[in-house]
């Protein structure tokens, strides 16, 4: 089975292939019925909500019920612009894109905001209030519909005084289609795409690393509405009528269906989706009588029976590095660049962050309690604290994810209280959590590439056109991720899905994103954790490599053995103060350690 | 005035049974953390055996009664084989689609044997022309009723709450899964009795608002579950009178709007409160504020 | 009456516990020891049933627990107070006794049973309508406590209930379980990062350490001139 889905990836891959299936279909529109050529241009318009439904959801992680909105948004507006106003049809497709466009930004100013079932049910609602918009609204024709708009059928489709027949029409929709396709293509093979993935696996750990959520999301509704928006212009000219019908939850959930059986989060699955659901209806009689509950049966059992849809079923799953930023090149691995190594001892340099007199409350409850911190560059500094001491807390305030109460935070001497997670992370503070956050269905090396993403500069336009200057953008992380692979000792395993792998290669692989993000001081939540012997030495020379590169490193952990090892340093807390700092030695005839610790009174006697 | 306050009680009446609806949304949110899309379709499904019942020449109390038991089953079935073998999946992308799917499938079900055309729904709660008079205003017989019954059943459901060993088990299993198992309470069975009785809950929904309309047809289940939910949103998720101010507010809000704007508005109105809800307080009116630990 | 043979907690690819030997008698209290990540937590929740036990057997009154859920196990008498001072925040201290009580085996009726509660801790008494959530930390643990106690337990687990508290709460609270365990016979197994406080509870002590027991032995064994030293270095 593998083989052949292997072979199927090799297959489906080549680009030669789907420009032959183009070509064909070209010139087998000029030589095919009526029927035939109306069939194959639906199937252009599922395949783009499809893939635009794709994004949003399969990619993103934003999961929409109301597709049909913005179907019906670029719809509507292509239809009243032409038909009522007389505007030219290019033009007015234009303009229907850029609304559907802009509607999909506004829409997820609200519901960037709200987890699954409120995002469910907004969407649904959206789909709803578009419908309903549809069905009373004079513009669009109310119950009756818009009729009469340009299109073949009619005679009536002109475009710069070129009258556009059937087959002209589909001959647009392909290339329009097939444009698109490309363009998503490489959209998702960049570093774009990937910040995608990274807010649907987790948006916390997408912040950690410079992702912000909020633009993400705002992009992704966009993108998505402009593909619906194009499909909606495209439909109205092909039917010549737009009816409130045609954009009920039914299409939402239909649009959906597509996405989820062909294989969401892949570029090939929502093609065959479409292509399978445009088929059937028309050659199953049954199916179109029994639709409804065949579309529900589809939903109820997808997830039991085929979690990746039929694209995860017959072929490899999709990667999302350029290709060509994957062959292999003779020369060595690129270095990641380093700071400048400072000739004087760790203890006088410059701190990189300080920390003063930081204070947390939550609810009445004292997290933090006036920790002053300084980390200097080539430094390992080791957090340790019995449990509710306020490590972790102390850590997700620094790195942005809660405000501090009070106390001041500097890092490289600029205050950062209160800025939020991702602009923190761009400043260069990087930090890793307690269970290692990666997004499942990336490779290590995909994984690792993420932690780059603050260093990329190609515009989203470049990314999609795929300019040269992307390209040799991804060449370079692409090498420079594989230097930081070498270096976890994870090479052999570099393009393996990261949740087919034993948890100790995930823990390698957060700290080995985070050093790919090249950092300025970097945060590490009990790294040790869970590892084996062999692990925790991997470990351990990715920390000192960190080190040597000038970093400085704050490392909170339990595992006592591992921190007596590699740190210089010792910070104590216990309920939010600290209460010892110095070496490790100190550390353990403590008093004020002890009785944290183990519970011993200053003058008791065991 | 007399107008606006005929819209008020109609809104209050109508916002009761959205209460309702709210309601049976919480359950299940209390006992799996999800929500069960196919609560539309559940209602839809009372409404339209009932009226099934009574065409075969049965009492209509029977066709009610053999609903409710249906809809019961039904969401119980649907929390075994939609929810719990996917709650492994992380995400919310699991259950979503899967409780849609359910919903669909029973629309499509009644669609295809009922016919997709609205079935007439009998008046068997006094005629849709009685009335009371009261200050001048004429109040709807029917729409008191109805008002009477959701608002009992809202009280019932919050004594239960509160009262009763189970309703206290509810709220555990809400509040801590683990920690009501460790104190013995069968967690399993708690969550499955919820589904049950949310079911029943959508049943008595539908039921009310088809004898409001007097229609019910297979599509009728979406509308109102959305209205339901931001019934609980506005009202706060997790709280059970919260849920009966949301509908109320939105049942007002929405007759309000319908009467004196359009009725087109009337339908946007719900998506327009859930907005704001969500941008304002997220939490609700009466809800309190969700704390995740990072 | 508590045995655990071998017993291993995995987390999906996590190993939590490996191997564990231990032995509860009743009557008496036997102390779990080690740092954060030890283990301790996920000891207990395999004796109550909410933690996935991969390997080895766990044995009450010489029957095996395998195939009982939780529920079922807090019917048999065991009781289990989580760490992190898990409560039911919402509810009130007495509707938190309530429920408690309710799903209990219920020997005497809930006026004598809540009241016995209110006698050994005043404080609760004069709180009982207050939030669970509401309370300070010394007062929760007592309320947590109280809600294992009210179920009349042959079997307690209790998972650090001296978690920030001041030493002077832990000394009344280790009181109130050394007074009870003898009372009623009941067999306590207390996890506590406070080794030293434990052990001078405790009548047995085990030490775990990434998940395997390092050290063992009865109490006064334990206890001894360089423990400190000897526990330092296991913890630290």
């Amino acid at each position: 089975m593998n083989t052949f889905r292997r072979l199927m990836g090799r297959v489906l891959g080549q680009s030669l292939l789907a420009l032959a299936i183009v070509v064909a279909l070209w010139f087998g529109a000029g030589l095919t019925d009526r029927g035939t050529v109306q069939l194959l241009s639906f199937l252009m318009l599922n395949i783009l909500l499809a893939q635009s439904i794709n994004l949003l959801t399969g990619i993103a992680g934003q999961i929409s019920l109301g597709h049909a909105g913005f179907f019906a948004v670029g719809a509507y507006v292509a239809g009243v612009l032409t038909k009522t106003h007389g505007v030219a049809v290019p033009l007015a497709m234009v303009i229907a894109i850029a609304a559907s466009a802009l509607i999909g930004w506004l829409l997820a100013i609200p519901a960037g905001r709200v987890r699954e079932i409120y995002l469910a049910m907004m969407t649904t609602g959206f789909g709803l209030l578009c419908f309903e918009i549809a069905k009373e609204w004079s513009v669009t024709g109310g119950v009756v519909g818009l009729s009469g708009i340009a299109s073949p059928t009619l005679r009536s489709l002109q475009v710069f005084g070129w009258m556009v027949d059937t087959v002209d029409l589909f001959r647009v929709m392909l290339v329009a289609t097939a444009i698109v396709l490309v363009l998503m293509r490489n959209f998702v093979q960049s570093h774009h795409g990937r910040s995608f993935f990274a807010v649907q696996a987790s948006e916390i750990a997408a912040g950690s690393i410079g992702i912000a959520r909020g633009q993400v999301k705002r992009r992704a509704y966009a993108i998505s509405g402009a593909m619906a928006g194009l499909a909606g212009a495209l439909y109205a000219h092909l039917v010549g009528y737009l009816g409130p019908d045609s954009f009920t939850i039914t299409r939402s959930v239909e649009v959906l269906v597509m996405a989820i059986v062909g294989g969401m989060g892949t570029i090939i699955g929502p093609i065959l989706g479409a292509a399978l659901f445009t088929w059937l209806p028309e050659r199953l009689q049954i199916f179109a009588e029994y639709q409804f509950m065949v579309y529900g049966l589809i939903l109820m059992l997808i997830f039991l029976v085929m979690r990746r849809g039929i694209a995860g079923a017959i072929t490899e799953p999709t990667r999302f590095i350029a290709p060509r930023a994957m062959k292999r090149r003779p020369d060595d691995a690129g270095k990641p660049v380093t700071l400048q190594a400072e000739s004087n001892a760790p203890q006088n340099r410059p701190a990189l962050l300080e920390v003063h007199d930081l204070g947390r409350n939550f609810a009445g409850l004292v997290a933090l309690d006036g920790v002053s911190l300084a980390l200097r560059p080539g430094q390992i500094t080791a957090l340790i604290g019995p449990n509710g001491s306020g490590k972790s807390t102390l850590v997700n305030v620094v790195s942005g994810i809660y405000d501090p109460s009070r106390g001041r935070i500097v890092l490289g001497g600029d205050d950062i209280g209160g800025e939020a997670d991702h602009a923190i992370a761009r400043r260069g503070l990087i930090r890793t959590f307690q269970d290692p956050r990666l997004v499942p269905c990336f490779t290590v090396r995909e994984n690792i590439l993420l932690g780059g993403q603050r260093h990329f500069r190609s515009s989203m336009l470049a990314a999609a056109l795929h300019f040269p200057s992307t390209l040799r953008e991804e060449i370079a992380m692409v090498r420079r991720a594989e230097y930081v692979m070498e270096l976890a000792g994870l090479g052999a395993v570099a393009d393996q899905p990261i949740e087919s792998l034993p948890y100790g290669y995930r823990r390698l692989v957060e700290v080995g994103r985070a050093i790919m993000a090249d950092p300025v001081v970097v945060l590490l939540d009990e790294p040790a954790a869970g590892l084996s012997e062999a692990e925790l030495g991997r470990l351990a020379a990715m920390i000192r490599y960190l080190r040597d590169a000038g970093k400085a490193v704050l490392l909170i952990e339990h595992h006592m053995d591992f921190v007596n090892d590699i740190v210089d340093d010792v910070v104590v807390l216990d309920s939010g103060r600290e209460i010892y700092r110095g070496h490790m030695q100190g550390m353990r005839a403590n008093p004020a350690v002890r009785a944290a610790y183990l519970g011993v009174s200053q003058d008791c006697h065991a | 005035m007399i107008f606006a306050a005929q819209l008020v009680f109609a809104g209050i009446c109508v916002g009761a049974v959205y209460a309702l609806i709210a309601l049976g949304l919480n359950l299940t949110f209390w006992a799996t953390r999800t929500m069960n899309f196919a609560q539309g379709s559940l209602m839809m499904l009372c409404a339209v055996i009932a009226v099934g019942v009574l065409s075969g020449g049965f009492n209509i109390y029977l066709g009610l009664f053999a609903g409710l038991a249906l809809t019961g089953i039904i969401a119980a079935a649907t929390e075994a084989i939609a929810i719990r073998p996917i709650a492994h999946l992380t995400g919310s992308m699991g259950w979503v689609v899967t409780t849609l799917g359910v919903g669909i499938f029973l629309q499509g079900f009644v669609s295809k044997f009922f016919g997709s055309q609205a079935l007439a729904f009998p008046s068997f709660l006094f005629s849709a022309r009685d009335y009371v008079s009261v200050f001048g205003i004429r109040l709807s017989a029917q729409y008191m009723i109805i008002l009477a019954i959701a608002v009992l059943l809202v009280l019932l459901f919050e004594l239960f709450l509160k009262r009763t060993a189970w309703g206290r088990a509810l709220q555990a299993v809400a509040a801590d899964q683990d920690l009501a198992a460790v104190m013995g309470i069968p967690v399993r069975v708690v969550v499955t009795l919820s589904f049950i009785a949310s079911g029943v809950l959508a049943g008595v929904a539908g039921v009310l608002v088809a004898q409001i309309t007097g229609t019910v047809d297979a599509a009728f289940g979406f509308n109102l579950l959305i209205s339901g939910f931001v019934a609980a949103v506005i009202g706060g998720m997790g709280s059970t009178w919260g849920a009966l101010l949301g509908g109320i507010f939105l049942g007002i809000m929405e007759k309000l709007v319908g009467g004196y704007i359009s009725t087109a508005a009337e339908q946007g109105i719900a998506f327009a409160l859930l907005m704001v809800m969500l941008a304002v307080r997220p939490e609700g009116l009466l809800g309190e504020k969700e704390f995740v630990k990072v | 009456m508590l045995e655990l043979k071998n017993v291993s907690v995995t987390y999906g690819t996590i190993r939590a516990l490996r191997g564990v030997d231990l032995v509860a008698q009743p009557g008496q209290i036997t102390a779990v020891l080690g740092a954060n990540g030890a283990g301790k937590s996920s000891l207990l929740r395999a004796i109550a049933g909410i933690a996935p036990v991969s390997d080895g057997d766990v044995l009450y009154r010489n029957a095996s627990l395998k195939p009982r859920p939780a529920h079922q196990r807090a019917r048999m008498g065991i009781s289990l107070a989580m760490e992190g001072r898990r409560l039911f925040r919402h509810m009130s201290v007495e509707e938190n006794l309530l429920l408690a009580w309710s799903f209990g085996p219920r020997h005497s009726p809930f006026t004598d049973a809540v009241q016995a509660v209110y006698d050994a801790f005043p404080i609760l008494g004069d709180r009982r309508s207050i939030k669970a959530g509401m309370l300070l930390g010394g007062q929760q643990q007592m309320l947590i406590l109280s809600s294992v106690t009210i179920r009349e337990p042959d079997l307690m687990l209790l998972d650090e209930p001296s978690l920030g508290l001041a030493p002077i709460i832990v000394s009344q609270i280790f009181d109130f379980i050394t007074a009870y365990s003898k009372a009623r016979g009941t067999a306590v197994v207390l996890a506590e990062q406070m080794a030293v406080m434990a052990l001078r509870v405790a009548h047995w002590g085990y030490v775990l350490r990434g998940g395997q027991v390092v050290m063992h032995g009865a109490s006064d064994e334990l206890v001894k001139a360089d423990i400190v030293n000897k526990l330092s270095a296991a913890y630290l």
